[in-house]
């Protein structure tokens, strides 16, 4: 109850019109820097840290904080739109977000994104609000060992996402690895496969290589079709049919919870919840082979994880002092360069500024729930642009993103190789989203092996004898045999999907 | 047909503008160049920081940066380059030109990433403008391990050698290390990228202790919920910490260990622009707004003008070498 007294001043704060103004600029920002792929919230936050110092404290954090949950409304649109994810989360959203919208369905796609991240974003704040210390407690329960499980089962996820051609699946996925050890060893400070290149000492770039595969190589693959695009279909309205109404609910539903349970782990990322949130979406549905051709859920889902997984990956932040992301550590920077300590004691020291902010965090959502539902409409008739005008768009904006990633020309030269390689996958039909998705999580489950193995004395065995990595492996392994043996008897296996796309 | 030619022409003005922007960006450059001489800085200045934003090296880059900017009349933009533990974006600072308009901030890695055989450059390749910052390490445990002193803690990993799990926040540890070598004690260093995530490791007690920057958990050690021991220098903190014993009083022959925090420049920058940038340093940190700043995250102010700075980096390149050493025999 005090907590809820202290959440109404914090709106008193929050709702001055100052406040608000900010409020609504930062989320702006963050919609447009979602939108441009390339652009992140991780750059625009870093670029606008210095220009609050002039401002109130509360003030400069509502607006940065507007930046960080805003990008991922935004996110959302490129992927729907012209099947190029603008973050990592979003790489799941093109599966079924991009044919709904080659089905002319681009505005449900997007209104269905916006009311599942309103749903999720608000949520999980409330969460931030209510419980979030004892919940933090629990997260430090989350280990190295526990984070490598958790990513096994991510990349079991993944398998399930492969489509026709398990073999063809596994190939792209295992490509996706072995690009994620390009660079330097985080355990030994070893430079792997760098061609002797200084420019590749850091790896290679997640937004490079995704706008090559995805953009670049939707663009290759539009022109071979001489341009002939027939008129799209046009766009139906913003909310999914009346059937579909219940599903989608669910599925925010359930994007909702996932997203929050992982956000609370420090270290881990929003495409963890959205794969998870899609494979499971997938693996209830009555019928799962709509997923990847436009299933509503496919977009609902996940694009609701990824803003609930944005509200609780503030806890670790405001109950340890832990930045658990690149985009949070920035936050915790401009906490401390306005003289406010992130952690548990700025609940006591500063009720009044964390009470307006997380206040300012629910008007955010507000103000963006209501920006993108209108807008979802107007985002959605870009999908109508004729070919012949869209690609130049889409190549200009990808070297311009690829440029501004490290503000290197070798990033263009990168993204235009992983262009190529995109459009021969998928002339020989390999499935791309494996190789995206095993690349984010590659460097992940490399680390947290090495450092699970520093603790156990390489005894691997280490694992099963903790409670959560322990489970969390065992099921892997049993839905791996299981579905090994299901498909060597010729059925259909649990993982090995039915789908295709 | 004529589509066709149309998209040859469309990709043709595309290549244009690509050249065009080269061209533009070249020309820029090299007028800068000749300006700058007369009066630097004429335009913004990028301060690398090789470390991710948020860490406590980001933090006192972007509180100089603020109070140098006051100073120079122009804008100071801290860019985070993250990598090979520092490695990434010193050698950048490095590589990039010698016009005073891309420093680096120097930390005690571009000492010993060279020394370690990491980094592509050598530490004598940087001029060495200014150091602001040095901070000690403080050994913290939480505050729910049965460690109640130091003493506790060292009985302990004496009694159980190479099983006490030391959280560090970077491979290989430079805190760490020195601390075994004076104690002659045997524990596990489990290596992760950074401070924050290092002292979940120590909150969750999955590792018993770690070695950290005062700064990097001034909020942990605030709120409670870590409880510092020791720290690794010649003479105890001022502040908050005041209370908390050095290693040395404890018997261990331990000096300092920790990180300090400087600008340097590729050595081939011109003197005067140098110059310009060392008394800016010189003022930025009598800022009172930057001395707050500083007191305030628990970051300790040690200013040394270009000369000197040289020569404690010349001094801690020796000191690192044993350190080095055990570092590689770790490794083989």
């Amino acid at each position: 109850m005090d907590s809820f007294i202290q959440l109404l001043q914090g709106f008193e704060t929050a709702l001055t019109w100052w406040n608000l103004l900010y409020c609504l600029i930062g989320v702006t920002i963050g919609m447009l820097v979602g939108v441009l792929p390339g652009l992140g919230p991780t750059t625009a936050t870093a670029l606008l840290l210095p220009i609050t110092y002039s401002m109130e404290p509360v003030t400069a954090i509502i607006m940065l904080a507007g930046i960080y949950y805003g990008s991922l409304y935004g996110g959302t649109i490129t992927s729907v739109l012209i099947n190029t994810p603008g973050e990592a989360a979003s790489v799941i959203t093109c599966f079924d977000g991009y044919p709904l919208a080659k089905q002319g369905r681009a505005g449900t796609a997007l209104g269905v994104a916006a009311i599942g991240s309103f749903i999720g974003g608000t949520v999980s704040i409330i969460g931030l609000a209510f419980i979030a210390p004892p919940l933090a407690k629990l997260a430090l329960g989350f280990g190295p060992p526990e984070f490598f499980a958790l990513i096994v089962v991510g990349m079991l996820m993944v398998i399930g996402l492969m489509g026709k051609s398990l073999i063809r699946g596994l190939i792209s996925a295992l490509l996706g690895l072995i690009l994620a050890l390009v660079g330097m060893d985080t355990i030994s400070g070893a430079v792997r496969f760098n061609l002797g290149q200084d420019f590749l000492m850091n790896g290679l770039d997640f937004v490079t290589i995704t706008m090559g595969l995805f953009g670049l190589a939707e663009v290759l693959i539009g022109l071979e079709e001489r341009m002939n695009a027939g008129k799209p279909a046009k766009v139906k309205g913003l909310l999914p049919r009346r059937d579909e109404w219940k599903p989608t609910l669910k599925a925010i539903g359930r994007g909702t919870g996932l997203g929050f349970l992982i956000g609370l782990i420090p270290g881990s990322n929003s495409v963890i919840p959205a794969i998870l949130s899609y494979s499971w979406e997938k693996k209830i549905a009555k019928d799962p082979s709509r997923f990847g051709k436009g299933a509503i859920e496919g977009v609902a889902g996940p694009e609701t994880a990824n803003n609930a997984y944005s509200g609780s990956a503030l806890i670790p932040l405001f109950t340890l002092g832990i930045p658990s992301s690149p985009t949070i550590a920035i936050l915790f920077g401009a906490f401390i360069m306005h003289g406010l300590t992130p952690g548990p004691t700025l609940f006591q020291t500063n009720p009044n500024i964390v009470w307006a902010i997380i206040a300012s965090m629910f008007i955010g959502n507000l103000i963006l729930v209501i920006m993108n539902l209108p807008m979802a409409g107007m985002w959605g008739k870009i999908a109508m642009i004729p070919t012949k005008l869209l690609y130049p768009i889409i190549l200009i904006f990808s070297v311009i993103g690829a440029y501004s990633v490290n503000n290197n020309l070798w990033d263009i030269w990168i993204m235009f190789i992983f262009g190529i390689m995109g459009y021969l996958m998928k002339k020989l039909d390999f499935p791309i989203a494996p190789l995206v998705l095993t690349f984010v999580l590659g460097e992940l489950l490399e680390t947290s092996l090495l450092q699970s193995l520093i603790y156990f004395n390489g005894n691997v065995f280490g694992f099963f004898q903790r409670p959560i990595s322990g489970t969390l492996l065992v099921i892997s392994l049993l839905v791996l045999i299981i579905s090994i043996f299901t498909s060597l008897k010729k059925k259909r296996g649990i993982l090995a999907s039915d789908v295709e796309m | 047909m004529k589509n066709s030619l149309k998209f040859v022409i469309a990709g043709l003005m595309i290549m244009s503008l690509f050249a065009s922007g080269c061209a533009n960006q070249s020309n820029s450059n090299s007028t800068g160049a000749s300006q700058n001489s007369e009066k630097y800085p004429t335009k913004p200045i990028e301060l690398i920081v090789p470390f991710a934003a948020g860490g406590g090296t980001d933090l006192v880059a972007r509180a100089l940066a603020e109070s140098m900017k006051t100073e120079l009349g122009k804008d100071v933009v801290v860019i985070n380059k993250t990598g090979g533990s520092g490695a990434v974006g010193m050698n950048e600072g490095l590589h990039s030109k010698a016009d005073g308009y891309k420093l680096t901030m120097a930390t005690r890695e571009i000492v010993s990433l060279p020394l370690l055989e990491l980094a592509p450059f050598k530490t004598s390749e940087f001029t060495f403008v200014g150091n602001v910052n040095r901070d000690p390490a403080v050994l913290v445990v939480s505050s729910k391990s049965k460690f109640k002193t130091f003493e506790d803690l060292v009985a302990d990993i004496e009694a159980k050698p190479g099983k006490l799990k030391f959280a560090s926040a970077a491979a290989p540890s430079i805190y760490g290390i020195p601390f075994a070598q004076a104690a002659n004690l045997d524990f596990i260093t489990v290596p992760f990228q950074g401070a924050a995530q290092a002292v979940i490791e120590v909150l969750g007690e999955r590792a018993e202790f770690g070695l950290y920057n005062p700064g990097e958990v001034t909020a942990q050690i605030k709120s409670g919920d870590l409880r510092p021991l020791a720290i690794m220098a010649e003479d105890r903190l001022e502040g908050d910490l005041k209370d908390v014993p050095t290693m040395k009083e404890k018997g261990i022959n331990v000096g300092w260990a920790g990180t300090f925090r400087g600008l340097a420049v590729p050595d081939n920058t011109p003197d005067e622009v140098v110059k310009i940038l060392e008394d800016t340093i010189g003022k930025a940190v009598k800022d009172q707004k930057f001395i707050d700043f500083m007191a305030k995250q628990n970051l300790f102010i040690d200013y040394l003008n270009a000369g000197d700075f040289e020569a404690m980096v010349e001094k801690d390149m020796k000191a690192m070498d044993p350190i080095v050493q055990a570092a590689k025999k770790q490794e083989n």
